[in-house]
């Protein structure tokens, strides 16, 4: 029978329900399923796979009877074989034959990898309770989604970051004018009084058509002209006030929004980076940042401006004449049909020109500082020629919308003018028949007030292209704020120091689910262990020490330091215990001295003169003419490789961790300055938990347990000598570069005689 | 080891399991259980094809699918098209967002479902040839042979994003 709470990652269908409860009788039970999303033609559909201590039963409609089931004692091997568009759980048969048990999609890959290393550890004699942990394990991280917006939760019954206090997009712009809000008012106010007097002048001049002027009243006419000139004064003084707040105003926001975005940039975690081109992080800090604060002073001030506008203007046209004002209302409608067509028009247009923009500003980002590698390739005139094409793209959308912009303000102001002429010819007419209701001077007047009407009219028909470019760039800015933070559950949670027991127990990691690229990763490291950790390239031996350092936090399984699980302490502090010195170190724009002091902000010079002493630094240092002070170049320019590191490695010195890692330090150097770096990394690394991943093995002299990592797996561990009498891979990798060292040597000596 | 390249009519193949095949040289020597796969899986479907042995490694590299025997060619693209298999979209039928994830309902040459993009710059790519590839939030990929075949409604979803 099925058990109720049987472990399974979504209900099985009826269909699939009625074979498995006919497979399933007595004690005979199943311990975990799994429901796949393909039928075995690779049509989206459904099959199964039910799992119990000794056999394993595949039901879907490939099968003679709907289903298949095959004992342990005779599998061979199973495993998870991954394709370009999906993959299959395929077993080989004790007789030779390959049955494929199971297809889906990759979101069904990590658990279905579980349910092969189950089998085939079960069959190694492992006991079923510790591998049904690990497939349980499995699931939770499987099923750990949040269960409103559907995203996958960092752990089980965690909070979604993405749920958390999440508004509309309006009201996360809005955390952004809230420290502006007085200054904005008073801009709001300031425009309210120069909107008032600018309906002014078109009364006055309704008076002096029809009063002033022909009644040759020329001193009321100087009291007029200088009432109209204080108007004026009023007007234009005010709003040069109000101009200077509001880009005070409009500068913070846009700073604040800068800073908001590079600091959640500086939190992204690795994932974010590994998806995203940093020309396109670039473009979200500089350009949209701009179009957005354009925006929202638009919104929080002509809007309001043009509304009082316009409100201020149909009463006061209202009071002069209804029927004239119900006229000049008659293009409003198709003024706001006409927009919100533009609005659809443009909006994908704009979205279009963004992404080509991102693509110029990638070209951008990775030739500029790769300058060197073009010029040495003599690739400038193909580096130019892409460049020009995706401007050319560019320029392609961006004259598509132009088109459509240049357009549209031009239909308006068309429309409005009829409007004008409309007023025009109704007014003229009455001015002419019957000038007791309407007098010259109140037609003039009016369509001065017509004409002022429109301004609002035209400025909401225009805001939605506006609108339509900012939401553009939003969509984009609100991608990195909006985007989930490296998680830190163990915040505050320190530890009293690190000795530097590390444990991998049952990790598994795939940076995208078509390829595993850590599997079943088990080993223990005591305190002051000196850990080798060999293997071809793509071996996986990055990976894991990305996995230590918490680059990565999405794994199956636990990381263990000092037997606490690395998510549950403080990030900050866990990273600062752990001196980490890479195969490329980088240098910052800064002098020397700076670069050092990196990993301890605000040391003593003594201090950093001595970690520099201690990398095998500071002979180096001191011979260049401005010593500590030496600016350094983009990226360390003006140091060899070998100086680099040995900053790389003072920098670590200097953090005084518990725990250090080399990833290949040394495999870029010459032999003199790898002795001048390994004697730095022997002073360096005694008493203290150190992960060496080396290429040249004979920089693991210090090691005194060797991790061999090949395609993802640990197939060695253990002492040098323990791996040496192994003779597996190990073994085979010394005797290979011993061999080779040896007729390097030989070659040498050659050449020197 | 000298890579070696090898222009048609060299080999003659035998599928085994789909996927994989055993390759007979014209010399007489036998490589077996080796997995053909596209060196341009993107670019080149016919051109440069690696059999790679069971442990991942190159044996050689067919130059081109043309040059070879028809009934062998017709064995090859098989395992070439059971491996590189996707899904090809015919229709949209709808697209929605929230919280920053897209989910499209596609209709598909193998049957309708429903997907979720995580991040649309990234998991979509236009090409010269008016192909768009797709890759979801689960990393399984998805192919429009051409967008302008579709429907105007599917291309008006999709071509803003482009």
């Amino acid at each position: 029978m099925i058990p109720k709470s049987l472990l399974i990652n979504r209900p099985a269908s009826k269909k699939i329900l009625k074979v498995a409860e006919k497979q399933f009788k007595g004690n005979d039970k199943p311990l975990f399923a799994v429901i796949g999303d393909l039928e075995l033609d690779s049509s989206y559909g459904e099959g199964a796979v039910y799992v119990t201590e000794n056999r394993i039963v595949a039901i879907g409609e490939g099968f003679d009877g709907g289903f298949f089931s095959l004992d342990f004692a005779n599998i061979s091997k199973i495993s998870v074989k991954r394709m370009y568009g999906n993959a299959v759980l395929k077993a080989v048969t004790t007789g030779g034959s390959s049955v494929d048990l199971m297809r889906f999609t990759f979101a069904m890959a990590d658990i279905c990898d579980a349910a092969a290393d189950f089998i085939t550890k079960v069959k190694e004699g492992e006991s079923i309770e510790d591998r049904l942990a690990a497939v349980d394990n499995t699931f939770k991280n499987l099923r750990s989604f949040c269960p409103k917006c559907g995203r996958k939760l960092p752990s089980p019954n965690a909070d979604c970051l993405n749920c958390q206090g999440k508004g509309k997009m309006a009201s996360t712009l809005l955390r952004y004018i809230k420290p502006y809000t007085g200054k904005l008012i008073f801009c709001i106010f300031l425009s309210l009084v120069t909107t008032f007097a600018a309906l002014v002048p078109p009364y006055v001049t309704s008076l002096m058509v029809d009063s002033v002027i022909p009644g040759g009243d020329k001193k009321m006419l100087v009291a007029v002209i200088i009432f109209l000139l204080l108007i004026y004064v009023v007007q234009y003084g005010i709003g040069a006030l109000r101009a200077y707040h509001l880009r005070i105003a409009g500068d913070g926001i846009i700073a604040d929004l800068k800073k908001e975005i590079y600091k959640k940039a500086q939190y992204l975690p690795m994932k974010f980076y590994d998806k995203t081109s940093t020309g396109s992080v670039i473009n979200r800090v500089n350009s949209d940042t701009t179009v957005l604060q354009q925006f929202m002073l638009r919104i929080t001030q002509e809007a309001v401006v043009q509304l009082f506008t316009m409100i201020g203007i149909i009463v006061i046209m209202m009071c002069m004449n209804w029927k004239l004002t119900l006229l000049s209302l008659i293009p409003v409608p198709v003024v706001v049909c006409c927009s919100r067509y533009f609005g659809k028009k443009i909006g994908p247009l704009y979205r279009r020109i963004w992404r080509r923009g991102v693509a110029i500003s990638t070209i951008l980002s990775d030739t500029i500082p790769a300058i060197r590698i073009v010029k040495s390739f003599s690739s400038e005139e193909k580096a130019v020629k892409n460049f020009s094409r995706q401007v050319d793209d560019w320029l392609y959308e961006d004259k598509k919308a132009g088109k459509v912009a240049a357009i549209f303000p031009n239909v308006i102001t068309f429309l409005i003018t009829c409007g004008s002429v409309i007023i025009w010819f109704v007014g003229g007419n009455m001015v002419i028949d019957t000038p007791e209701k309407l007098s010259l001077g109140v037609l003039v007047s009016f369509i001065s007030y017509t004409s002022m009407f429109y301004n609002p009219v035209s400025f909401f028909a225009n805001l939605s292209d506006s609108y339509q470019n900012a939401l553009a760039s939003t969509e984009k800015i609100m991608d990195i704020i909006n985007a989930e933070p490296e998680h830190d559950f163990g915040k505050d949670n320190t530890l009293d120091m690190i000795k530097g027991k590390i444990e991998f127990r049952n990790v598994n990691f795939s940076f995208d689910r078509s390829k595993k690229v850590l599997n079943d990763i088990n080993f223990v490291i005591n305190p002051g262990d000196v850990v080798g950790i060999v293997g071809t390239t793509g071996s996986g031996k990055s990976t894991l020490i990305n996995l230590l350092m918490r680059f990565y936090d999405d794994y199956e399984g636990e990381i263990l330091v000092d037997d606490v699980n690395i998510k549950d302490i403080d990030m900050g502090y866990y990273r600062s215990q752990i001196g980490y010195v890479q195969q490329e170190p980088m240098m910052f724009r800064d002098t020397i001295f700076n670069n050092i002091a990196y990993s301890l902000p605000g040391a003593h010079p003594e201090q950093v003169l001595n970690a520099a002493d201690i990398a095998n630094a500071h002979g180096f240092i001191t011979r260049l003419p401005d010593a500590y002070d030496t600016m350094l170049g983009e990226r360390g320019v003006g140091l060899s490789g070998g100086e680099k590191q040995r900053l790389s490695i003072a920098r670590a010195v200097l953090k005084n961790p518990g725990v250090l890692i080399f990833d290949e330090a040394t495999s870029a150097v010459d032999s003199e300055t790898e002795k001048l770096i390994q004697d730095a990394i022997n002073r360096l690394i005694r008493g203290r938990t150190t992960l060496m991943i080396a290429h040249r093995l004979s920089t693991l002299r210090k090691a005194n347990k060797i991790i061999v990592v090949d395609k993802g797996n640990i197939i060695e561990f253990g002492t040098p000598e323990e791996l040496m009498a192994l003779k597996g891979k190990y073994y085979k990798l010394i005797n290979i570069q011993s061999m080779s060292e040896k007729v390097a040597a030989e070659k040498a000596a050659e050449n020197f005689e | 080891m000298a890579r070696i390249f090898i222009d048609g009519n060299e080999i003659h193949l035998t599928v085994k399991d789909k996927i994989f095949c055993d390759v007979e040289f014209f010399t007489g020597e036998k490589l077996f259980n080796l997995e053909p796969r596209r060196l341009f899986p993107v670019s080149g479907h016919s051109e440069y094809i690696t059999f790679l042995d069971e442990n991942g490694e190159e044996r050689f590299i067919l130059r081109k699918l043309e040059n070879m025997e028809e009934n062998q060619r017709a064995l090859l693209l098989g395992c070439l098209e059971e491996y590189y298999r996707i899904p090809k979209i015919t229709r949209l039928i709808s697209r929605s967002e929230k919280h920053r994830i897209w989910l499209w309902n596609v209709e598909t040459d193998r049957g309708n479902y429903t997907f979720e993009i995580i991040n649309h710059i990234q998991s979509m790519k236009m090409f010269y040839d008016k192909r768009i590839l797709i890759k979801d939030g689960n990393d399984n990929r998805y192919e429009i042979p051409n967008i302008y075949d579709l429907d105007k409604r599917s291309q008006k979803l999709i071509l803003p994003d482009m």
